[in-house]
């Protein structure tokens, strides 16, 4: 048997016969399979609940009397996100962002009721899933089981009587190394038992899921060669657990915690107030369609009777309102468009400049390639109100082209007794509007999505790895 | 190499030795032949303990050569420590491990498989009880503790045996067991370097002593006759030229 195979065998033997070890270890272990159950339970406990609100809000949509389109826009419709089997795993920012929509004309609504909304502030320490435990506390429990792993051999003059006796000081921290690395393939053991449960639900993709795998084995690899180089370069135990425990809290709280703040200082969003005045502002200038008088309007009727050769909006063939709704929602969406894609852009660099912490902190890097792969990250929340808002557009234009075709400028506008029953068409309409169908990203977006991350954490490996040898000729020559 | 092998097996000729400034071993020459004891005597900053980190390959010298069993530790560390059996005046074994269990280890990390029973031999010849073999090194004293090491010693036949201040902390039976042992190894071949500053220990099994100064030897004596030393002598010698400096 190889040296290093002897100093991994004689590290394991250590940890085993360390009762306080032995029990972190169970209880991590634990730990693991409690987030995965409970997570599991409870994301499945969010799709039967999100698919049952979507299923009875298409009922009561499609169950609407005969009515005039014009008040069945106004009606809308609730829609929800459906959540993939991944985020069992991960569930990213959907806590945070909402997953319900309600649709309806004129307006673009935000999605609404994420968990953290709907729970104690608790949930924003974060939930008890198989990432947050991988994330966190695994990461302790090898820096607990590590810390002394070479300071030991240091401090007690084994280190010197190993290197007497002709093994190699390389050998030493790689059998050490190993030693955790085994530890570490163990206590993501169970979050790979939850991965197999999940693989067996619908939907899961095998690509993305492999990139989990690899992120996780990579992050938990890095921590054990960070725990083994500052054992390795430490005298003493103690100082390595102090320095280790400093460097976890560091890397894996707080740089977390503090990048979003950083990402959100160097690019504002507006409150969600000034974006409401601004929007309202914005509306004012775009003309008044009630105005007889307002410029664009009045062009958009010569434009209408232009191209239907008549004089008066009563011989068109077809009702006015309902084109005149037609373009009101063009023009408005168009606007909701225009901020909702500011409102991401600025999203989007508050997301790149939080991901660029991953340079700091491995800990940032895995949540960028965790959620990326999961789904749950900004950009899977952006395809869900990007879907949301397309399906909408659709929805209200179509109740638009509705009145447009199926109710006449005359009954339209008609006040008598009667005037009500006739503006009104057959709900068999509503019937034809398709349901909402969120369309989640493929399996090779998913996987492109979360390279990044992925490559970071790569980086971090390889030059944690490298800085191995420096450290380990250092103590070659350890004279104590 | 074999232990019962002849021959000069350790040679330091003409070596300086500093760290940063300080020079520690200046023009440092002694030789140890096989089947040899060699007991280096010295006070406090001598140089003692950095002429074991010489041998042991973890301090360099600035000049002069250092051969271990024909190795030079500096250049070549691996090769020389696969010849010496160290044994540091702090024994360091595996607390967690039982006597037969820390001599597998360190033996299978040396390169060597000895059977159960040639474990068994060996802490039998050191006089380690019996009760010890199987019981973790938490509760060892330091006299058994040095059993352990010279069992292991033993055990990796090794033409090179290094001692640190081996008596140190030992009880005077604890030192005739250990002087014993020392012997028994020398006999089979081996060429002992002992490094202490314990004089009657060292008059009582070297074949040689000398005396290191500043980094030198000044004096030399070697064992003649049946009464091997004139200790009065030696203990002049030593606190003369020794404790004086």
């Amino acid at each position: 048997m190889s040296a290093v195979s002897l100093i991994a065998r004689d590290e394991l033997r250590l940890m085993r016969r360390n009762r306080v070890a032995v029990i972190a270890f169970a209880l991590l272990v634990l730990l693991t399979l409690a987030a995965a159950l409970i997570s599991w339970s409870h994301q499945r406990s969010i799709a039967e609940t999100r698919a049952r609100f979507q299923a009875q809000a298409s009922e009561a949509f499609e169950a609407q009397p005969d009515r005039h389109p014009h008040r069945m826009v106004h009606y809308g419709n609730f829609i929800f996100r459906p959540l993939g089997p991944l985020a069992a795993f991960d569930p990213g920012v959907d806590a945070f962002t909402g997953n319900s929509m309600f649709l309806e004309g004129h307006r673009q609504n935000s999605a609404n009721f994420g968990d953290v909304r709907q729970s104690s502030l608790l949930v924003r320490f974060g939930q008890l899933t198989p990432a947050f435990v991988l994330q966190v506390i695994a990461p302790l429990l090898l820096i607990f089981l590590g810390y002394g792993a070479v300071a030991r051999e240091r401090e007690r003059g084994t280190l010197r009587q190993m290197l007497a006796q002709g093994v190699s000081a390389r050998a030493l921290i790689l059998g050490k190394l190993l030693a955790l690395a085994l530890v570490a393939a163990l206590v993501g053991q169970p979050a790979m038992i939850a991965f197999l449960l999940i693989a067996g639900q619908p939907g899961a993709l095998a690509g993305p899921m492999l990139v989990i795998a690899l992120g996780y084995a990579a992050y938990l690899a890095l921590w054990a060669i960070i725990t083994i180089l500052v054992s390795a370069l430490v005298r003493r135990g103690r100082d390595a657990l102090l320095a280790l425990l400093a460097l976890w809290a560091v890397l894996v709280i707080l740089v977390p915690r503090v990048a979003p703040d950083v990402a959100s200082q160097a690019h504002a969003l507006p409150t969600r107030l000034e974006t409401d005045i601004a929007i309202a502002h914005d509306l004012h200038k775009l003309g008044d369609s009630h105005n007889p008088n307002d410029p664009f309007f009045t062009a958009f009727k010569e434009r209408t009777l232009r191209q239907y050769g008549v004089t008066r909006i009563e011989d068109l063939p077809v009702n006015y309102k309902g084109l005149l709704a037609v373009e009101g929602e063009k023009l408005t969406s168009r606007l909701f468009d225009d901020y909702a894609n500011r409102s991401f852009a600025v999203q989007r660099a508050q997301s790149g400049l939080n991901d660029g912490f991953g340079v700091v902190s491995p800990a940032i890097a895995l949540r960028r390639l965790s959620m990326a792969a999961a789904g749950t990250d900004l950009e899977g929340h952006r395809r869900f109100l990007t879907q949301a808002e397309a399906y909408r557009y659709d929805m209200v234009q179509r109740l638009n082209r509705l009145q447009a075709d199926a109710v006449s400028y005359a009954n339209d506008t008609a006040s008598d007794a009667g005037a009500d029953q006739r503006k009104r068409i057959s709900a068999g309409h509503w019937h034809e509007i398709p349901p909402f169908r969120f369309k989640s990203a493929d399996a090779a977006d998913l996987v492109k999505a979360s390279v990044p991350g992925l490559g970071l954490l790569l980086g971090w490996l390889i030059l944690a790895g490298l800085a191995l040898l420096p450290v380990a000729r250092h103590l070659q020559k350890a004279r104590s | 190499m074999s232990l019962t092998a002849t021959g000069q097996r350790i040679l330091l000729s003409d070596v300086n030795l500093s760290y940063g400034n300080h020079p520690v071993l200046r023009g440092l020459s002694l030789h140890v032949d096989a089947g040899e004891i060699y007991a280096l005597l010295g006070g406090n900053g001598a140089g003692k303990s950095t002429t074991m980190s010489a041998l042991l390959g973890f301090a360099r010298p600035d000049s002069g050569t250092v051969l271990v069993a024909g190795h030079d530790p500096a250049a070549a560390p691996d090769k020389a420590r696969e010849q010496i059996a160290y044994v540091p005046e702090n024994v360091a074994l595996y607390e967690h491990l039982t006597a037969r269990e820390n001599a597998a280890y360190l033996l299978a990390l040396a390169g060597r498989q000895p059977t159960g029973d040639a474990i068994d031999g060996a802490f039998e010849a050191t006089g380690l009880q019996n009760a010890a073999w199987d019981k973790r090194l938490g509760g060892f004293s330091k006299g058994m503790r040095q059993k352990v090491a010279i069992a292991i010693a033993l055990l990796r036949e090794v033409p090179v045996l290094l001692l640190d201040e081996p008596s140190s902390g030992l009880d005077p039976r604890a030192t005739a067991d250990f002087n014993r042992l020392v012997h028994d190894v020398a006999r089979k071949g081996a060429a002992v370097l002992m490094v202490t500053h314990d004089l009657l220990s060292a008059a009582d099994i070297a074949d040689r002593i000398g005396f290191l100064e500043s980094g030198r030897i000044v004096d030399e004596a070697s064992a003649q006759g049946e009464e091997r030393f004139d200790v009065r002598e030696l203990h002049r010698k030593f606190a003369r030229e020794v404790v004086a400096a």
